[in-house]
């Protein structure tokens, strides 16, 4: 930490999450439910949302593209796409479900109090470090089941321009979200004190991705960080297993960010650089900002009583999202608002696992966790 | 009217919601003769608008009240016209 534009990569870091934290408790907006009550109720209302969430970021960042206003394009940390983004989202979508949150929602469930969510966030470092016994045998199988290397977006695999892509496909996805929105169907009534309504929670996640993009050039990012804390842990305890593990001195990125005038070069290693800048402020805001909204609700407040099933469903669930983000690479957050909205083709396969993995997730739930419950 | 209280507190999602559905299709007769009311009591917010929603759509009354930092919400048997009219 050193100048103007570390400090100003930490408090922007810090004030995004901080809304988005806020932002996302208030509408209960979360990407595990959206994607588990398709299956287990038969309800698309959250995932209504989600699609005008990814429409709105993707115009908005189309437009800052555009406009120059991005120096980098793809934007660094995604690559060509492979076998690897499927089996991730798959067994992401699977520990999502069983978490009772995704990465995120985990954060800000667990600022508001919800001590499952706690051992989830416990469960993620312990699966970034699994994931990191085995990084070199699954990095040479991810790199053989590559495809189109030197692509990144649908725009480049077509060979045709981004933003004739990216406008033919946000006209497909604005058709629904028009009749839905004159049908009411993307309002809902609920009793909740403060509640803020999803769609509008969408639109301004939509305007924070875009201003994480603009100011730290990448879309809002998790984690790496997981892996980087359950690294440090390491360290502290077996500094010489720490130094042998290859993954903890692979490289996240490394780009110069110009606005600021810095580069940001950083990994999942126990060391503090570019990955503890940007995201352990993250965490912690969405942390902060789930605690700041309950508190000012005056609803906080922990219950422990909790069914022993579910803390486990929460563990396994929070160790299986861990490895799969690591293993995909990246979380739902990165892939559906980072690169959904630029139609990064990693990200369309890895929603494409995601959505068979929420699906046997719910049937896990279901079938054994609140079976034991009730 | 005899009232059963559950306490869903700190529990996982949707763990409210399919207790919550479980309670009235188990009680459904008792519900519907407006012998008895179920409450549930949670401190999940998406709750206040799940629960009601597929409580209303089977034809039941919901009342959604906050309690300190969680919410009760209330099931019972819809009035008929007549009670409302009387009422």
């Amino acid at each position: 930490m050193s100048g103007a534009g570390e400090w100003i990569t930490v408090a922007a870091s810090l004030l995004l999450g901080l809304a988005a934290g806020f932002v996302m408790h208030r509408s209960d907006f979360c990407m595990a439910g959206m994607l588990r009550d398709l299956f287990l109720f038969r309800s698309t209302f959250k995932l209504r949302i989600l699609l005008l969430t990814v429409l709105t970021t993707m115009v908005l960042v189309e437009l800052a593209r555009q406009t120059v206003l991005i120096s980098l394009f793809p934007f660094p940390g995604f690559g060509p796409s492979g076998l690897a983004n499927i089996i991730g989202g798959m067994i992401f979508g699977v520990g999502m479900v069983l978490a009772g949150g995704c990465v995120a929602g985990t954060l800000y469930k667990m600022g508001s109090g919800k001590i499952v969510s706690a051992v989830a966030f416990a469960g993620l470092i312990v699966g970034s470090v699994l994931y990191a016994e085995f990084h070199p045998v699954w990095k040479s199988f991810a790199d053989k089941m590559l495809i189109l290397p030197g692509k990144v977006t649908l725009a480049q695999i077509l060979g045709m321009q981004q933003g004739m892509v990216i406008s033919v496909v946000a006209i497909l996805m604005a058709i629904p979200l028009v009749f839905w929105w004159r049908g009411g169907k993307l309002v809902r009534s609920s009793a909740a004190d403060g509640y803020l309504q999803p769609w509008k929670a969408g639109l301004m996640l939509a305007l924070l991705v875009t201003l994480s993009v603009l100011i730290i050039g990448i879309p809002l990012g998790i984690t790496t960080s997981y892996a980087k804390a359950g690294a440090w842990m390491v360290n502290l305890i077996a500094p010489w297993h720490a130094d042998g593990l290859s993954y903890f001195k692979a490289r996240a990125f490394d780009y110069p960010n110009r606005l600021l005038g810095i580069t940001y070069c950083g990994g999942p290693g126990p060391a503090f650089d570019a990955i503890s800048l940007i995201q352990f402020p993250l965490i912690g805001g969405i942390i902060a900002g789930g605690f700041l909204s309950v508190r000012l609700l005056g609803e906080f407040r922990i219950h422990a009583k909790v069914p022993i099933p579910q803390y486990l469903s929460g563990f396994i669930g929070g160790v299986l999202m861990g490895l799969a983000s690591r293993m995909a690479p990246s979380c739902n957050i990165w892939h559906i608002l980072g690169g959904m909205p630029i139609l990064a083709l990693q990200s369309i396969f890895f929603v494409a696992g995601l959505l068979p993995g929420a699906w046997l997730g719910s049937r896990l739930l279901t079938g054994i966790v609140l079976k034991e419950t009730h | 009217m005899e009232v059963k209280e559950i306490d869903m507190r700190g529990q996982i999602c949707p763990s409210s919601l399919l207790t919550a559905l479980r309670e009235i299709n188990a009680n459904k007769a008792a519900l519907r003769s407006g012998l008895l009311r179920l409450s549930f009591l949670s401190d999940n917010r998406d709750s206040t608008a799940t629960i009601p929603e597929s409580a209303a759509n089977m034809g039941y009354g919901v009342s959604v009240v906050k309690e300190d930092d969680s919410y009760r919400i209330d099931v019972f048997a819809q009035p008929t016209e007549t009670e409302i009219r009387n009422s």
